[in-house]
């Protein structure tokens, strides 16, 4: 980025970043210091990104002129703890409307591909039609600035995730990757591909330890055009970190937002995995196909249960304190650390253990190396394979696919395997197709098109708002169970005021623990940006751009032809109610009626300014 | 005072589970918490005979009383 100004929200024309734009087709090139439009353009990631989404008619995922935009956010790559984000956007093959057209979609990862991106001294790469060959990408600092070559790929061809980086490493040092797996590779049958992104304890133990781009077929979409991975290649940047910068650092690791998510070891919460233990005590943990049961089944995967069996190491990205990875590797006879099996984030291991009928922490761990060597959304994946099951479980006489059923690991398996390959598109493109094509679309746990996360939509009718999936497009998920808020007027003004503000994080570089109850608009985020850029900003003009952002994404979820009945939770929740959950019923046909009629009134204004 | 205290996640560590014990007449929650020594940062859900207090909730002889870590997923 170059800055021209101090006052970004003043004159953010004054800023300028660097973009590159690749035509895959003819392999053209163009370099530009783009001026920002506005402190979205400034702050980055889909804020940007989106504005350039906007500007396009996109029918169909897979065509030539739905671009895949790679970018960082203002604030990754720099000193701030947890600025390491990178973020893909496009138009999602797997995310839809109705009318058949795809919604702007945007994935955010972590690991230190994007610290490593920014510190080429580009901003963002466009990739425009796509490549007639397989290729990847090389993006090097240089003396005279960023540069980027497209390399044949053949080698790479039919390679996992994990393999594909670690080929690649052999042949780059001061380097780190993202990378499609063969998921990505089958995107005509496969709409959930994921971005792995490598970290410096992936590269350094040869272990498949990276991060993922999950959400919205990103992965897919870079399949589509052809290009299998990204290295970025560049000298670290670690400029010394300015005491005021020390002190928001602290603040996050001890100040406690980010307690919970810290290791047991060191006083924290133990990560996100121990939500298991908080929502089971609502019975509001997923199990088979989202419809808990009220009974103790969910505790098989505690920690303290795993913990006997396996090996568990909290690890980190690079630079990070928050160090929030749960890694679990065998136990050997002695009691010492064995081969490292998978990591035990919340929303991976519900999805494909609990929520399919898995109980067993080494077949769900199984499932999600799996999952992640194929390089395809564990949410997508998970939700859809629970459809299927809870399809069987219907039509024992007529069961679809290989005729699986809930905990059954290896009928389970052999369906993960398929989908990867690109041999199973009923899975591979999602529960929305998948159930239509069934013609039984209650039970199909997706809104909008693209799978909820591991909380049940009976405790967040927030997810109908989320531009980009349930919880991490809209902060609601804790709403009813953390806050025990079961009126109108606190999901009023949960969903149109305070929970929106998450997506900040997905514009600036920094992963949700930074600050996950207030999000960027803050005065910590202020130091920041005046530490490392002499920035001038308020925490107001910074959530005053991350709203305009919010619903610029939601105005393009109507323009991409959602009408509003498709704003909605699964039919299943107020047909057939859980009387398992212990938690008040807000999904109910009249609370949901009263709270879409109030949050439309206050948003549908504002939409007309996008 | 006899409270039925059930215990949650990181909380019950060097703790208990659930237990039934004594208090002084009419204790608010957030005096059950200083008692065992709850770490703040952690500190997020409280439930009265299965319904969400809060910390300056009083309560009486026979209440339910859970205690719940902060929850954050990703
Ligand atoms: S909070 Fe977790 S995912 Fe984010 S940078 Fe830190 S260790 Fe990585």
């Amino acid at each position: 980025m170059k800055f021209q100004t101090t006052d970004p929200a003043a004159n953010p024309s004054a800023i300028f970043y660097k973009c590159c734009t690749v035509d895959l087709r003819n392999g053209e090139m163009k370099f530009a210091d783009v001026p920002c439009r506005n402190l979205e353009d400034v702050l980055g990631g889909f804020g940007r990104s989106f504005q350039d989404l906007a500007k396009r008619k996109i029918e169909n995922a897979y065509c030539d002129q739905n671009p895949l935009i790679v970018n960082t956010g203002l604030l990754t790559g720099s000193s701030a703890m947890t600025g390491m984000r990178t973020y893909f956007s496009g138009y999602s093959p797997i995310k839809g409307s109705k009318v058949g057209l795809p919604a702007a979609m945007w994935s955010a990862g972590s690991g230190k591909f994007g610290a490593k991106f920014k510190w080429t001294g580009l901003d963002e790469l466009v990739f425009e039609n796509r490549s007639e060959q397989p290729i990847y990408v090389v993006i090097k600092e240089t003396e005279t600035g960023p540069q980027v070559e497209l390399k044949s790929a053949e080698h790479l061809l039919g390679l996992s995730t994990h393999e594909k980086i670690m080929a690649l490493q052999e042949k780059y040092d001061n380097a780190h990757f993202a990378a499609i797996g063969r998921a990505g590779e089958n995107w005509q049958n496969n709409y959930m591909g994921a971005v792995a992104l490598s970290t410096e304890n992936q590269l350094k133990s040869k272990e498949d330890k990276f991060r993922f781009a999950g959400r919205g077929g990103m992965g897919s979409l870079m399949g589509y055009k052809n290009i299998l991975a990204l290295v970025a290649q560049s000298s670290d940047k670690i400029s010394k970190v300015s005491e005021a910068v020390k002190k928001v650092n602290i603040n996050v690791i001890k100040g406690g937002g980010s307690a919970r998510i810290q290791p047991l070891s060191r006083g924290g919460g133990g990560g996100t995995w121990a939500a298991y233990e908080v929502l089971q005590e609502f019975h509001a943990v997923p199990v088979n196909n989202f419809r808990p049961q009220g009974n103790a089944i969910p505790e098989k995967l505690f920690r303290e249960n795993v913990e006997k069996e396996y090996d568990i190491k909290s690890e980190s990205c690079f630079r990070c304190g928050i160090t929030c990875h749960n890694n679990i590797s065998e136990k050997n006879a002695d009691g010492s650390k064995g081969e490292f099996l998978a990591k035990f984030d919340y929303e991976p291991l519900n999805l494909l253990s609990t929520n399919i009928g898995i109980h067993d922490a080494g077949q769900a761990a199984r499932l999600i190396q799996l999952g992640d060597n194929y390089g395809m959304d564990a949410i997508s994946l998970g939700v859809t394979i629970s459809y299927a099951l809870s399809y069987n479980e219907r039509h024992p006489e007529a069961p679809i696919l290989n005729g699986a059923t809930f905990g059954d690991y290896e009928k389970i398996r052999e369906l993960v395997i398929q989908t990867g390959e690109g041999e199973l598109p009923e899975i591979g493109r999602g529960s929305m197709r998948l159930s239509e094509s069934l013609d039984e679309t209650s039970y199909a746990y997706h809104v909008k098109g693209l799978e909820i996360a591991a909380y049940q939509p009976e405790t967040n009718p927030g997810y109908v708002w989320a531009i980009a999936g349930g919880h991490i497009s809209m902060g609601t998920y804790g709403l009813l169970t953390r806050e025990g808020k079961s009126d109108l007027e606190s999901w009023v003004k949960g969903i149109t005021e305070d929970k929106l503000h998450i997506v900040g994080f997905d514009m600036i570089g920094l992963c949700k623990f930074f600050d996950i109850t207030k999000g960027i608009g803050t005065q910590m985020v202020v130091d920041c940006l005046k530490s490392e850029f002499d920035l001038e900003v308020s925490a107001e003009d910074i959530r005053a751009a991350v709203r305009r952002a919010f619903l610029r994404g939601l105005a393009l979820e109507l323009r991409q032809g959602y009408s509003k009945a498709e704003f909605s939770l699964p039919a299943e929740v107020s047909e057939n109610p859980n009387r398992n959950i212990k938690l008040p019923n807000i999904t109910s046909p009249e609370f949901f009626e009263k709270l879409q009629k109030r949050v439309w009134e206050i948003f549908e204004p504002e939409l007309e300014d996008q | 005072m006899k409270i039925n205290v059930k215990l949650i996640g990181l909380f019950r560590t060097g703790r208990f589970k659930q237990e039934d014990r004594q208090y002084p007449n009419g204790p608010k929650v957030r005096d059950i918490i200083d008692v065992l020594q709850l770490p703040q940062q952690h500190f997020g859900i409280v439930l009265v005979n299965g319904v969400h207090a809060g910390t300056d909730t009083v309560l009486s002889e026979g209440d339910h009383l859970v205690l719940l870590p902060i929850v954050d997923g990703g």
